[in-house]
């Protein structure tokens, strides 16, 4: 009980929770689509979708000037690509709530004349360019992780023992596509906090591509791929070593 | 900014910003009302109000386990009259979120056929108990620091030799007796308010707020303007509470 109240005592932890909600209402309404006998659920779920989402835009009035600190604190590490990969992500995560938060003023009609679509596209695409940058650091710390793990004489000896297990692999491409495959499984089982954090950013990945119409799926595959991400961000959240820093 | 960032990560101090906002549109609306406003104006304020009514509600989900665990904490206390005030008053409040969360779910659709009206009374009775648990904690704690206060002064000077009254006056204390007697009560009462900045700042937080359940209840009824001000001057007085702790009033 007591982790509990501590965690949803932080607001970032119930907006994940929050978060979570809404996917998986979304998630379900997909699912129940067709279902006929279901209408009022799928009615209730709609509802229930719309007011979290409605209440976590309010909550996040203020967000914006948490991503310009964050912004200002990534600028001084010292790892170069580090550095830019994550400045660009806070900075593109800053107007993406500005955008948000005009959109919020709109909906509440403290604006009237915007373009919502316009602003709804804006905010789409800040977000995407604020996850490609994201999974551009993971796939960064992955490829210096692999370097690092090839050079350790303890995994050169398991991997040779993996690959002297199969005999029967073709000899040119799949020895190295296979290698490469378990220097990559291996450098991920020794670091989950990177595993975690580029799973997090692929699946978040695929709402704004569906917004954008880079490339659209279902409402299905939203759902289920915000789920996920809000599951891993809790599990984070309440799992301080399963973050990746910084 | 790094404070408004700390300030920011509580939920507590979001809610009670939202909350400050929300009672702020309810006397911006009576002003509106008053002023003669154009009636989209007022629509909007009364929309935003309403939203952010809800989306309190919203965030208030997990609350009666927090209000559960401050009443567990509040059983061990020493005091006796301060453990029976505080006990209560958290249950109370558990019991107010409890029928807050019912509201929510009758509001969002979740639960149908939902007697609002029924609902919404009940968590302002459970609401009014609480603050009034919280309003005798806050006058005994004050009784106490004023006899401590009265003990010390005594002791410091000595007494005086008491006049003597005249034969006539006999029968019933004379008025400038009393006068003086009450203006030493006044005296002592105010220093020791000013001496202790915590307990002034809950004591005007919880009288302010006691007008808002008195007049949805409709046992003072007070009207929109009135219940606005209230809510929106005990807001920024809890606000002020969590940007400097030391200003809380403990246990």
């Amino acid at each position: 009980m007591d982790a509990v109240v501590k965690f949803t005592s932080q607001s970032q932890g119930r907006d994940r929770i929050f978060r979570a909600t809404q996917y998986a209402c979304a998630l379900s309404i997909y699912l129940l689509r067709n279902d006929s006998e279901r209408k009022n659920l799928v009615a209730k779920l709609k509802s229930l979708e719309t007011n979290m989402s409605a209440g976590r835009k309010l909550f996040r009035l203020g967000n914006t000037v948490n991503s310009i600190e964050a912004a200002k604190r990534t600028m001084q590490l010292s790892d170069r690509v580090l550095c830019l990969c994550l400045t660009a992500a806070n900075m593109n995560r800053a107007l993406y709530f500005i955008c948000d938060n005009v959109l919020w003023a709109r909906s509440v009609g403290l604006i009237r004349d915007i373009d919502k679509e316009r602003w709804i596209l804006n905010s789409s695409r800040c977000y995407f360019l604020s996850l490609v940058m994201s999974l551009t650091r993971d796939i960064y710390v992955v490829l210096q992780l692999m370097t690092q793990t090839a050079r350790d004489k303890h995994f050169r000896q398991k991997m040779e023992l993996q690959l002297n297990e199969s005999p029967e692999v073709a000899e040119a491409v799949v020895p190295h596509l296979d290698a490469f495959l378990f220097l990559l499984l291996e450098s991920l089982k020794s670091h989950p906090a990177v595993a975690l954090d580029t799973l997090k950013n692929i699946c978040d990945l695929f709402i704004p591509l569906d917004r954008l119409g880079i490339y659209k799926s279902n409402a299905g595959v939203v759902g289920c791929c915000g789920l996920i991400s809000s599951v891993i961000g809790i599990v984070t959240l309440a799992q301080p070593k399963l973050r990746l820093k910084p | 900014m790094d404070s408004w960032v700390r300030f920011n990560a509580q939920s507590q101090a979001k809610e009670r910003v939202i909350r400050a906002a929300q009672y702020a549109c309810t006397l911006l609306g009576y002003t509106l009302q008053k002023g003669g406003a154009a009636a989209e104006l007022r629509k909007t304020v009364s929309q935003l109000e309403a939203h952010m009514s809800l989306s309190r509600k919203l965030l208030r989900l997990g609350n009666s386990v927090e209000a559960l665990e401050a009443a567990k904490r509040a059983i061990h206390l020493s005091d006796s009259v301060l453990r029976l005030c505080l006990t209560i008053s958290h249950l109370n409040r558990a019991m107010y979120f409890a029928c807050d969360n019912v509201l929510w779910a009758g509001k969002t659709g979740l639960v149908s056929k939902l007697d609002q009206h029924k609902w919404s009374q009940r968590s302002f009775r459970y609401y009014l108990f609480a603050l009034i648990l919280n309003l005798t904690r806050d006058v005994y704690e004050l009784r106490l620091l004023i006899e401590c206060e009265a003990r010390s002064r005594a002791a410091r000077s000595p007494p005086s030799p008491s006049p003597t009254l005249p034969a006539d006056h006999s029968l019933s204390p004379s008025t400038p007796d009393m006068l003086a007697w009450l203006r030493r009560q006044l005296h002592l009462l105010v220093t020791v308010l000013y001496s202790n900045p915590p307990l002034l700042l809950d004591l005007l937080k919880n009288s302010c707020d006691i007008f808002i359940p008195l007049d949805r209840l409709g046992i003072y009824p007070t009207g929109q303007g009135f219940v606005g001000a209230c809510g929106l001057a005990s807001s920024v007085l809890s606000i002020l509470t969590m940007v400097h702790p030391w200003l809380k009033l403990k246990p």
